[in-house]
Parts: C-alpha cells; structure tokens; sequence
C-alpha cells in the first residue's frame, strides 16, 4: 500500500509540474525567506561566541567610571605574581582641532571618541590598521613629527581623515596635546560592535592622554582594566574574588561569556522578529499552497472517482495526494533554502553599504557555509515541510465527498438526503458536526502555533503572533466579505466590462476573499513598519521643540564655567547660555538597604539570568550611574506630582533629593525615605522631599535625581552647557570653544539625532526587505488564486468573444477586476496597518500616534499596481485563444 | 451469488424527490452473464451502479458473495470493490496521467500484490495491446482504450464484473472485438458477468435478460445463449 502512495503520488506529479509553479514558488519564497533571516542569525551568532574573547578584548574586563583607587590599582598589579596578564584602556570623548596654522581644508574640529591603551593591547582580537605595523610602534613618540615639538602617535579611523581634511603623516592637537596621525585603524576587535557613535575613533598610548590632560576630577571617561589568565585557569573563581575585592569601587567585572551582552540582545530581538515577518512570508505562501490544492483536486474528481471504483478508499487517496504535497512541499523548500542561501550571501554586501561603521567586519562576520549551518538550514526544510501539509490538509479532505457513481451521473442530480427538520435538537445538531474536518482544523491551529513557538523560540511571542496573525485574517477575511457584498448589492454599472470584473468578483468560488487576505497581510506588514518608521523619526526629528538647544558642551570645569559663560554668552545673539552643574554617582543603598550590584557567586549568577522583565528593569535602576545636580529652581518641562519643592530661602539641615517618579518606583522609594549615594567616592546620604515627572523629549539636560543646594559642594563638579545657535554659527562657535577650552567637548544634537535616524532608517530598510517577501508570496497566492479560475475565465472569454466581444473589452474587464481587489486588499491593508501600528507606538513604544495619509495612499497605489501587474501576467495568455477551439472543446 | 431485494432509489432534483428504481427484486447466480436493458431513463445504470457497490440506494438490501453492501461503511466498501468487483463504463474513464500499464497495475497495487506490473503488461498482452503499454490514454483509439479498461477490470481476477454500455461509445467492428474479449474473459475467469446495454445484439450473448422500465422490472428470461 504504502508504494501505491508514493508510486502515485509521483505518477499525478510528473504530469503536472506546470499546474504547481505558484506551490512551489509560494513554499520557496516562504522558506527563502526565513532560512535568511536565520542563516544571517547563525552567523552573527557564530561571530559574536567565536570572537567573545575579542569583544571583550581579555578574559576578563574590570570597567570604572572614575580612576581607580590607589589600592584597587595595588590589588589588580599584583595580579601578575599570579600569572595574570593586565592593560589599562581608557575611553572618553573629546574634541581633536587642527594644530594652529596647519589648515587644509575640512572642518576644522570634530568630536572623536578618544581610547588611550598600553603595549599589550589587546589580547584577543585582531587589530587591522595600515601600515601594518604594531600598534604601539604606531602611538609611540614621534621623534620627526610634528613642526618644532615632538608629539605622539595617533592611529585614526578614516571618517576623521575625510572629515578633517587630514592625511596619514599630519598633525592634530587634542586636549593639550599634538598628535602625528600614523595610521589608520580598519577594525578593532573590541570596540562595541554598534552603529551609534559620536565621532570617529583616535587610538592613542595613555602616555599620550595624560599629555591632553583631559582627564580631570569627574571627567566622563570609561577606564577598563582587561586581564588575560592562563588557559587552564578556571574563570569563575577569579570573577567572583575581582567583585569581591573591587566592590568598594563601584567596579562591573565581566567575562568574556558576557560580553556585549546588549549587542547580542540586540542581534537576537532583530532576527527573531526578522524570522516572525519571514514565518508570516511562509504562512502567506501557505495560503497559496490552499489554493493551488484546491484548484489540483477541482481537476482531479473524475480520477479520485476512478480510483474510488477499482477499490481505493478515501483515507488511501488522500494519503496519496498528501505525500504528492509532501514531495511538492520539499521541491519548494529546497529551492528556498537555495534562495535562503544566495539571500544571506548578499546581506554583508548590502549590510556595508547600509551601515556606515564595519559593524560586521568589527565582530568577524562570515557567510560562508558550514557544518553550523545544517540546523538553520534543516529548521527551515522542516517549517517548510509542516506548512505545506498544514495547509494542503484542510482542502485534501474534499477527496472524502467525492463518489465514484459521479462516472455514472454528470447531471445536477445529487443523492436524495433527508428531509431537513428545523426541530432538530442541539444534540442531533453536534452529532452531525463532521468529526474529521474538525478534527482536522485543530490539528491544524495546534500545528500553526507550535510552528509559530518554534520559530519565536519562546512560546509566549509565538502564541501572540500566531494569534495576531488569525486575528488579521479574521479581519481581513470579514472586512473583504462585507465590501465585496456591498459591492455586489450596490454597483450594478452600465459598462459590459466593469459589470463583468464585478461578476467575475462575487460569484461563488471566485476566491476573491482568499486573494485579498493574501495581498492585505503583505500590504499589512509593509505599511505597519513604514508608519511606525514614521513615528519613530517624528518623535527624535519633527518633534523638537523650537528652543531646543544646538550644543551640548561637557566636561567643563570649575574654574572654565565663567570663561565659557561669556564665550557662548557673546556667540549666541543673546540666548542665555544654561550652565548646570553636574557629578556622577551610583547608588549604595536605599532606605539604609545596601545594594549588592553583581552576582559574586554562581547561584546569584544564576537568579540574574531568570529575573523578569521587572527585576530587570529593577536592577537597571540599582545599578545604572546617575548624574546628579544641584539646583534653586524646579527645571522646565518638570512637574512636581508629590511632595514640595525647596523654597528659595530654605535651609537643609541635611541633603534633600528629588528623584524622578519612574526611579522613584522602581526603587520603591517614598517621601522621606532616604538613598545613599558613592559621589565619585564620598558617600551622601539624602532625604527624599519631592517626586517629579520629567518630559524626556524636550532634548534639555534631564536629571533623575536633583539635590538641594549646597548639597554637593564638596563634590568634584564639572559642568554641561547648553546653548541655542543659528545654523551657520554652529561651525564658528565649536572652533571658538576647542581653541579657548581644549578639555571641552561639544556635542551637536543636530548630527546626533542625524546619526540615530540613519540607524533607524537601516534598520526599517531591513525589516522592510523582509517585510517585501510577504507581499511576494501575496502576489503569488493571488496568480495561483487566478491560475484555479483559469478554465472558467477561458470559456467566458471565448463566449464573449464568440458574442463579438473585442480583445479590448475583455483586458479591460480583467484590469477592473484585479483593480478592485487591489482597491479592497489594499484599503484593509492599510486600515489594519493603521490599527497595528497604533498598538505598536501606544503599548511597545509609548508614542503617539497619527494619521500618515501620504503612507496610506502609497501603500494602497502600489497595491493596486501590483495585483494589476500580477493579474494581467497571469491571465493575458488566456486572451489569444482562438474561439472555436476553444468551445469545440466543451 | 447477487441478490437484490426490494431495491429503490430516488434522486433530489429541484428541490423534489425523483424516483429512478421502484421496488426491484433480482437474484443473479454465481458465473452467470446477464444484460439489463431497457429505454433510456428505465434506471439500468442506477441498478448496475447500486450492485457494484459505487452508490447507496434510498431503500432495500443488495447482497453479493454473502455481503450486505448497504450496510458497509465507505472504506469497507471501497475494500470490498478492490477484492471483488470490476467495473466497465461506457466512456471508458482511465486516469489521463497513467499509462495503459499503469492504468491497469493501479487495482493491482491498491491489493497490494507483487509483480503488478508484469501483470499489468500480461493482461494488455491478453487483450491485444503489448505494443501500447506505455501509452497514454490521449494517445489511444477508442476501442483500445476500452480494452485497457476491460484489461484493468479483470486486473484482479474479480468474482463479479459489471459493465455500463461497453460498446456504446464504439463502432461495431470494434465493439465486437471488445464482445469477445468479454465473453472469453468471462470463460477463463469464471466470472459472473452483469452489463447494461442497449445494443440487442450482444445482449443476446448473455444467458439471460432483465428488463426495466420506470424503474421497475418489466421481463426476466433466460436465453439459449451458451458460452
């Protein structure tokens, strides 16, 4: 028997392998897609373990914010009695200037992010720089440097060069200090593999940095200390005694098996929602598969009559007809790893001209195939597989009502059934239900949804996707029956050709319904990440308040504030210069509750892997550094919601805070109750006196926590300026800062908020690469929709025809069929688009929401394009056929 | 042995009940060949579709080899078909997409015996057609093409064989090659033989002739037909 099957099933394939393009393409565009999507997530995956020790540049990384204390430094020295190599790194930002007199075109300065290391850095990783010399022969002193003074080695990343105006061989002044640019760097193994930077990298000796004199007392510098231990030596212990020891210092110690943890979160959030939009892809394929199955089977009865009558049961021809869509399933989904495949092999290509920064080539990202891959790849066979019979099942049923005496009677005539009984009871009611179909159906949702789990590999996103996905066909389906009725009831036009698109439209079988939900889902998915685009871009650009300031400058000390005062005072045509003063802290304890910050045992380890989402949010309040500020008055745009603020002439008798409401909650924090802060190593006790809600988008200096005046005069101040300029002072004003005070940086929210929308748009134009596959697979379900009402439309055109319609009026009634239900996928799409992306921007992004008419529009034009397109293309063969050749036929 | 008792069957056309068989009665023994005839519309098709198992009649009981098919669920009846019965119509009604051989391995393989396609090309080869075996149906006279379907009807060596008009849709030199290889395969099978025909010559082959009108029987006789 079970040859029969494959014997069979292969005999009714061979035949008709013209029948099934739209299955197979339908499968093949569906699996293609995701075994990208997840082949890319392999190998950034394989990157980002392979390259961990590199990422982090050591085994270990001890990071500050503040210099180390005397005796940290003595503990971390010692380390080396114990065979463990160490290399200071400092990070900061900072301003690099052309050296006076030498001006060659190119801005003249830029903010650059400055990282200061020792002989042996780094450990792990490969350094790319040309010439391909050392490093450190590079950053040394440079005896023939610059004019008249010797000066030290810089290595640069390129953008400065092309910024700048500068080559290899020329000066630049930081801080205090000149550089020799010596080379340039391609890749650095630990530089967080992210998009966002604010300035292009400068890698100089520590000796170096001290010559800047950059760093003073509460600078904002990140300073790393990277061991290397030996390669027997077990890892943990070590971790735990470093958190142990360096607890005192407000230290974070990892392991290279947690590094960039925010990349890898990053990495795997994108491809998992990247692998949901590819899922929908195939499930849309699926659809198609439905009707193509369908249509096969509507050919067929007369053969499943047959083979009913020399002896085949139902459940025998059934079977056989799945294992042909199991073969026809694998034919697909081979050739969509194939596309899966050649896909992937694109994206680095396409990545790098996206992404401005090497990120790929930063994290050692390869696409080429190996053993690795055989997981992605057989996940994708398997999804591809499973959908097909999922969705071939529901239609192969329709095999069971096929009689073998339809031989004998062709006629209208149907075997009598009983009379209906409108007294019927419920009980009779439920027996009658058909068992297999609905047996049948939730075999199918259960299978959707483990598919859906699979591929989400959680079970929650995966339930709410699958979910969200039969909610979108539900809505789609209702809302494509009610305007297809309303048609039907209300357009009764004049012309022969649109009477007959409509007619082709709302009679039974027509498909229209499943056409429409295929073409809307894509329409759907595509419109929803363009709209959410558009929000995200709104919020960080248009929404800017007009007095929103040009420059943040940083870093600026005490004894600079007056200076720098006057300076941006005689710039700025008047807008009054707001100077906040500002330290840096982290919390000790809340309530007199120490806080313990990371993990110093395996089983702490272990509870902060399973923490929720709110005990995560939790710990990221606890540990995060908080600049805290003093001020008189309550800043704009806050608003106290408990408690008072200070009065003017008010004395503290001792420090009071107030702290921003969601901190305060997520600290559980009260009127009263008290924190303790570690001030750049001065602990501060404070009292909670006011809780304030704080508009985070008004692009000024937000704080969550303000202290009473005089609170932290002891502190090591530095202060944050900001400052209101037209665009064409924006230049002037940065050089007249750099030259007069070379510590101080200036950040312009202009290019910052440039650099976060290029980064959005990167992303959005990924997503909406994938986002195109579903509306692929739409325009296929519709041709294979198309390809099922071939014969009907044949025979009507040749009527028509024969009737002495011309070829004209035919395409013309084509062209208004396919424009009516691009006009009705179209206008659901968009409207669920809308709906969706509300929900997205209100619960996911707490955003507003607004109506983007020119979106809509598009998206529903482009709709009508394509099923106009697809249509046409799949129907115009039909209209050389010759009447009588036709009909003779019939 | 078929028995039919009290056999009636009506179909809903536009909304009302047609009757097409009126109470019919008939018992057929083992290996004899019989021909129903009768006007078009009598129900001669419905009655030989009803004894081969292919339909389900409104009321009464058939009986074939000791088995009551109204009683048989769709799976059983599709077994019992496979194991006992062949079947010939009119418009001879082979899978387009198989070949002559594989048309006639299809009952073969569906028993799951070995060798159905030596057998297969050993009853083409019976009927005349060892040079068309991989034919496809399209590219077949009509009379081949009902020589493949008497080929596949006797694939299984079936105890009963109905046949629908066999020669209706030929010419009458080939409708007569198709006559005898019926009767000769009726002789070497020991078949029990039942068809419909309107042709009163080859019914005049058959042992014996039932005939209908409305839906009842009008005459039972035998002939002094021998084969």
């Amino acid at each position: 028997m079970n040859t029969f099957l494959i014997t069979m099933a292969w005999r009714e394939t061979r035949a008709a392998w013209r029948h099934f393009f739209y299955f197979l393409t339908c499968i093949a565009v569906g699996v293609g897609a995701l075994v990208g999507v997840s082949l890319f997530s392999a190998h950034l995956g394989q990157a980002v373990t392979k390259e961990a020790r590199g990422l982090l540049g050591g085994d270990l990384e001890i990071r500050l914010s503040r210099r180390i204390s005397r005796d940290g430094h003595a503990y971390l020295t010692s380390l080396s009695d114990r065979d463990i190599a160490m290399t200071h790194v400092s990070e900061l930002i900072g301003m690099a200037a052309h050296v006076h007199g030498i001006q060659s075109g190119g801005q003249p300065s830029q903010i650059v992010e400055i990282k200061a290391v020792e002989e042996l850095y780094p450990f792990y990783g490969t350094l790319r720089l040309e010439p391909d010399r050392p490093l450190w022969e590079l950053l040394q002193v440079q005896p023939a440097g610059c004019p008249g003074q010797p000066c030290w080695g810089a290595v640069v990343q390129e953008s400065l060069l092309i910024r700048m105006g500068l080559a290899v061989g020329q000066p630049l002044t930081i801080g205090q200090a000149t550089f020799l640019i010596t080379g340039v760097v391609r890749t650095e193994p630990d530089r967080m593999a992210n998009a966002f930077s604010l300035g292009p990298r400068v890698l100089i000796a520590q000796d170096g940095l001290r010559a800047t004199d950059l760093v003073k007392l509460g600078s904002r510098v990140r300073e790393r200390y990277l061991l290397k231990t030996t390669l027997t030596a077990k890892i943990e212990p070590l971790l735990y005694e470093l958190r142990g020891r360096l607890a005192a210092e407000s230290a974070r110690v990892s392991t290279y098996r947690d590094a960039q943890p925010q990349l890898k979160q990053f990495l795997e959030q994108l491809t998992r929602y990247l692998g949901l939009i590819g899922l929908t892809a195939l499930f849309v394929g699926g659809m198609g598969v439905a009707t193509s199955v369908r249509a096969f089977l509507r050919e067929k009865l007369a053969t499943i009559a047959i083979l009913k009558t020399v002896g085949a049961d139902s459940p025998t021809i059934i079977k056989t007809y799945a294992a042909q869509a199991l073969l026809l399933g694998l034919t697909g989904s081979v050739a969509g790893l194939a596309l899966g495949i050649g896909l992937e092999q694109a994206v680095p290509w396409m990545l790098s001209s996206w992404f401005a920064s090497d990120m790929l080539d930063q994290i050692g990202f390869t696409s080429g195939l190996s053993l690795h891959l055989l997981m992605p790849l057989g996940k994708g066979l398997a999804l591809g597989l499973l959908t097909t019979m999922l969705f071939a099942l529901w239609p192969l049923l329709a095999i069971r009502s096929v009689k073998p005496v339809a031989l004998l009677r062709r006629d209208a005539l149907t075997a009598e059934t009983p009379p209906h009984s409108t007294d019927r009871t419920w009980r009779q009611n439920i027996a009658r239900i058909d068992r297999t179909r609905l047996l049948t159906a939730g075999v199918i949702a259960i299978g959707l949804a483990l598919l859906s789990m699979w591929q989400a590999e959680a079970w929650k996103i995966g339930l709410l996707f699958i979910g969200a996905f039969s909610l979108a066909i539900a809505l789609l389906g209702g809302t494509a029956w009610v305007l297809i009725t309303t048609l039907a009831a209300m357009a009764h036009p004049k012309q022969l050709a649109i009477r007959q698109a409509i007619g082709n439209i709302i009679r039974p079988g027509s498909q229209a319904i499943s056409m429409t939900i295929a073409i809307g889902i894509g329409v759907m998915v595509i419109v929803t990440v363009a709209l959410v685009e558009r929000a995200l871009l709104r919020q960080v650009g248009e929404s800017r308040p007009a007095d929103a300031p040009t420059f943040f400058f940083i870093d600026i000390q005490p004894d600079q504030a007056d200076g720098m005062t006057r300076l941006l005072q005689d710039r700025s045509e008047n807008h009054m210069p707001t100077l906040t003063p500002l330290v840096r802290s982290r919390l000790m304890a809340v309530n007199g509750q120490p806080i313990k910050k990371e993990a110093t045992s395996e089983e702490e380890e272990r509870a902060a892997q399973t923490a929720d989402k709110d005990q995560r949010r939790q710990i990221w309040y606890l540990t995060r550094e908080y600049a805290l500020t003093f001020l008189d008055q309550l800043p704009k745009d806050n608003m106290i919601v408990k408690g008072e603020w200070w009065t003017p002439d008010q004395t503290f008798s001792k420090p009071m805070v107030s702290i921003e409401e969601e901190a305060a909650k997520a600290l559980g924090l009260d009127i009263g109750q008290t924190l303790e802060l570690d001030i750049q190593g001065t602990p501060l006790v404070a009292e909670v006196s006011s809780i304030r809600k704080v508009e985070w988008g008004n692009f000024s200096t937000n704080f969550y926590m303000i202290l009473s005046p005089g609170a932290l005069d002891e502190a090591p101040l530095t202060y944050v300026a900001t400052v209101r300029v037209p665009p064409a002072n924006e230049v002037s004003l940065q050089q007249a800062v750099v030259a007069e005070f070379p510590n101080v940086t200036a950040i312009n929210i202009g290019d910052v908020l440039d650099s976060f929308a290029r980064i959005l748009d990167r992303l959005s134009l990924a997503i909406r690469a994938v986002a195109l596959f579903c509306v692929l697979t739409g325009g296929l379900v519709m041709g294979a929709a198309l390809a099922a009402t071939r014969y009907r439309r044949l025979y009507e055109s040749v009527v028509l025809k024969a009737l002495g319609a011309t070829r004209g009026l035919i395409i013309g009634s084509f062209a208004a069929e396919y424009l009516v239900l691009g006009i009705v996928g179209g206008l659901i799409g968009v409207g669920l688009a809308s709906a969706l992306s509300w929900a997205l921007l209100r619960f996911i992004f707490e955003l507003p929401w607004m109506l983007h008419l020119q979106v809509l529009f598009i998206g529903l034009g482009l709709t009508m394009c394509l099923t106009l397109i697809v249509g046409l293309l799949s129907t115009y063969r039909l209209l050389g056929q010759r009447p009588l050749a036709v009909l003779r036929h019939e | 042995m078929i028995c039919v008792t009290q056999l009636s069957m009506s179909l809903a056309a536009g909304g009302r009940a047609v009757p097409i068989l009126d109470n019919v009665s008939l018992e057929i023994p083992d290996k004899q060949m019989v021909a129903i005839v009768g006007p078009s519309g009598s129900g001669k098709s419905t009655l030989l579709g009803l004894m081969a198992g292919l339909d389900r009649p409104t009321a009464g009981s058939i009986v074939l080899d000791g088995q009551e098919l109204t009683t048989m669920s769709e799976s059983a009846l599709a077994r019992f078909r496979r194991a006992k019965i062949g079947y010939i119509f009119q418009s001879f009604h082979l899978i387009p997409t198989l070949t002559a051989r594989e048309n006639v391995a299809v009952p073969i393989e569906l028993s799951g015996e070995r060798g159905s396609d030596a057998r297969a090309a050993e009853l083409l080869d019976a009927v005349g057609l060892a040079d068309r075996l991989d034919h496809y149906p399209v590219q077949l006279s009509g009379g081949e093409q009902q020589r493949v379907a008497v080929a596949r009807a006797f694939a299984c060596r079936p105890p009963f064989l109905f046949a629908d008009e066999p020669t209706g849709n030929l010419d009458s030199t080939t409708g007569a090659q198709v006559i005898n290889l019926l009767l000769t395969m009726h002789r070497d099978y020991g078949t029990t033989l039942v068809l419909v025909t309107h042709d009163r010559g080859l019914a005049g082959h058959m042992q014996r002739i039932v005939s209908l009108r409305d839906g009842r029987i009008e005459s039972d006789q035998l002939t002094d037909s021998r084969t």
